[in-house]
């Protein structure tokens, strides 16, 4: 199986603190991974590192086929290459409505002249109702997204991702705030997405982890401590160390 | 969403319908097209608080809508003046020059009307050399082309360095005000070739119009103020209306966010920051004619800093609140400092509100900021939302 995000070798450090160390990590074209560790594993550095957001000191990241480079280019430009990002807490732009909000994420030229230009289409409108549909915000499209409750919140972000069309997701605690219902939808959700693109789950609950039925990658102080089945890394020595401290 | 352009925004066919009728109702009312009941001078007002609008039209745009507080665009806006400035100076003078050596025995040569024009215009610096900035300056299209290029080419350098690194927020704003101040600090200069702290005077003088009197010229370019104002809010009103507007309103409030969506955060600052300069400097070059002077101290930060306060009190984000906020702020501050605003003795202290008219302002914008974040504008918002709901 061809690796579409590869990361190798990567180490950076804040202030003297190593929060990622000579990390390794790869995924390939159509699967589901969840990533699970205690606070400061260096979960959300890793993201930050594949996203652009955060400049490692050392090792090698490389995405798609051919390869390219994610250390040289810019949070905007890896965007469009293809890897979508939600963000732990839900980061959606309240002051504007559900359909705005989705239709900002629209895979679409995304330079000022095209944009000033810009004229939704039938398809695109097509395409927002049924996004919408799916993440269950069907009937909200003229909302403004600040009046949605945290569990649409959460939903709305899944649902820009989708509209982003990429190839790689990382979705940071998908389930944070939600209820029972909710966590369920959106376990369907990802799992179906998996099916087509890559995804990656950075999660703290446990039972939701397991109802992804997926590989898990555990994180420790900033590598990888353990990879595998979840029930193969919860039986792990060294996994139950660290998560029932020591 | 397949209603109109107009009908998704009934703010705009409101505000033209209102500038048409105070428009033609000052043409009714002036003394060279009408009644004469309004005089010429207020004319003029109206006509350069039209220009105030546009520039707060800019403003609006910039910070209301994409966040960037800028305290350069009322320098934008005097290099515009400036611009034309130097044209409208320099025929006007070569006119005079060449009526004067009209007497003398032989035809006056190229280089004597030039020579001429030299000392009458640069001699108050002590120069009657023509410097070099005014190569182009009998030019009136490449003058124009230059009210344009000039501030646009400052603004996107400018941005481009100031985007490229990432600069926001309040440092932002420090660094486009030591930009002003630093434009400020170079004109002020005599050998800036632009008369120092004299600037440029007589602007309100058309070249070869000498015939025509001032009631005549302000009416004029009260239409050209008015037809550039309607112009400039439909221009805003079109960028902000659609993904573009969403686009730097999300950049305004989550300027991270919007990159992880895949959008060149610089690159949509960077076209703002452009635009609105170049339109603040069309506002300046309708401005300053019908001022009559233009000199660095109009370019001093704390002009900017009046820029953002007339769209606070107006309201930022609402194209019709920078309207509001720089009419009624324009309008009230030449009342008050023009010495129509009855003195208040109290006795042991008399207000004069020529001193005091910049504390009412001050407290004015304290109050609205506290008060109502949204400004006045905000008072409409209020209707409009209970329409749409």
């Amino acid at each position: 199986m061809s690796a579409l995000l590869e990361v190798e070798g990567v180490s950076v450090t804040f202030d003297g603190f190593r929060a990622i160390n000579d990390l390794s990590f790869s995924i390939g074209e159509a699967e589901l991974r969840a990533i699970i560790g205690p606070n400061g594993a260096g979960k959300t550095t890793f993201m930050d590192i594949v996203t652009g957001k955060t400049r490692p000191d050392t090792g090698r990241v490389v995405f798609g086929r051919p390869e390219i480079d994610l250390l040289r280019m810019r949070e905007s430009d890896i965007a469009r290459a293809g890897i979508g990002r939600k963000f732990q807490r839900p980061t959606v732009f309240e002051a504007q409505t559900v359909s705005d909000n989705l239709m900002m994420a629209l895979k679409k030229d995304r330079s000022p002249f095209a944009v000033l230009g810009h004229k939704a289409t039938g398809d695109d409108s097509d395409r927002i109702v049924e996004i919408a549909r799916e993440i269950g915000l069907g009937d909200q499209l003229p909302r403004l997204s600040g009046e949605l409750s945290h569990g649409q919140k959460q939903w709305l972000e899944i649902g820009m991702l989708l509209a982003q069309d990429p190839r790689l997701l990382l979705v940071d605690e998908p389930a944070a705030g939600m209820t029972l219902g909710e966590r369920e939808h959106t376990t369907d959700l990802l799992v179906r997405t998996a099916k087509s693109r890559a995804v990656i789950v950075v999660e703290h609950d446990m039972e939701f982890v397991r109802r992804l039925a997926c590989p898990v990658t555990v994180l420790h102080e900033g590598s990888v401590l353990a990879e595998g089945s979840l029930d193969h890394v919860t039986a792990d020595q060294r996994v139950i160390e660290v998560y029932l401290g020591r | 969403m397949s209603k109109s352009f107009f009908a998704r925004n009934p703010s705009i066919l409101i505000f033209i319908a209102l500038l048409a009728l105070i428009t033609i109702a000052a043409t009714i009312f002036s003394e060279a097209y009408g009644t004469a009941l309004l005089p010429t001078n207020y004319v003029k007002v109206l006509g350069k608080t039209m220009s105030f609008c546009m520039i707060a039209i800019a403003m609006d745009l910039v910070w209301g809508y994409c966040g960037i507080l800028s305290l350069g665009h009322f320098a934008f806006f005097g290099l515009g003046g400036y611009m034309i400035g130097m044209w409208l100076m320099y025929a006007r003078t070569e006119d005079i020059v060449v009526a004067s050596l009209a007497n003398s025995a032989l035809p006056a040569t190229a280089q004597e009307i030039r020579d001429g024009i030299g000392t009458q215009i640069f001699g108050v610096v002590g120069g009657s050399e023509i410097p070099t900035v005014w190569m182009f300056a009998d030019s009136l299209t490449i003058q124009l082309a230059l009210v344009v290029l000039v501030p646009g080419l400052l603004a996107l350098v400018f941005g481009w360095l100031a985007f490229r690194s990432r600069v926001t927020g309040v440092y932002l704003s420090i660094l486009t005000q030591a930009m002003t101040l630093a434009l400020s600090l170079y004109l002020f200069q005599n050998d800036s070739g632009l008369r120092g702290n004299n600037g440029l005077s007589g602007l309100q003088n058309l070249p070869r119009l000498t015939e025509m009197p001032q009631s005549v010229v302000s009416i004029w370019f009260l239409w050209l103020s008015a037809l550039a104002l309607g112009l400039a809010y439909l221009f805003a009103a079109w960028v902000v209306s659609g993904k573009f507007g969403n686009i730097i309103k999300a950049i305004r409030d989550d300027e991270a966010r919007i990159r992880f969506l895949g959008y060149s955060v610089e690159g949509y600052k960077l076209f703002i920051f452009t635009v609105t300069a170049i339109m603040a400097a069309i506002a300046g070059a309708i401005y300053y004619p019908q001022a009559g002077i233009v000199n660095p101290a109009e370019i001093a930060p704390i002009a900017s800093i009046y820029l953002a306060v007339w769209v606070a009190i107006g309201g930022r984000g609402r194209l019709y609140g920078a309207v509001i906020g720089a009419t009624l702020v324009s309008f009230l501050s030449s009342w008050f400092t023009g010495g129509q605003a009855p003195d208040v003795p109290l006795g042991f202290y008399t207000i004069q509100w020529v001193d005091w008219w910049q504390v009412l302002l001050g407290l004015g914008f304290v109050l609205v900021t506290l008060f109502a974040p949204s400004g006045i504008g905000g008072i409409f918002d209020r209707f409009v939302r209970k329409d749409a709901a």
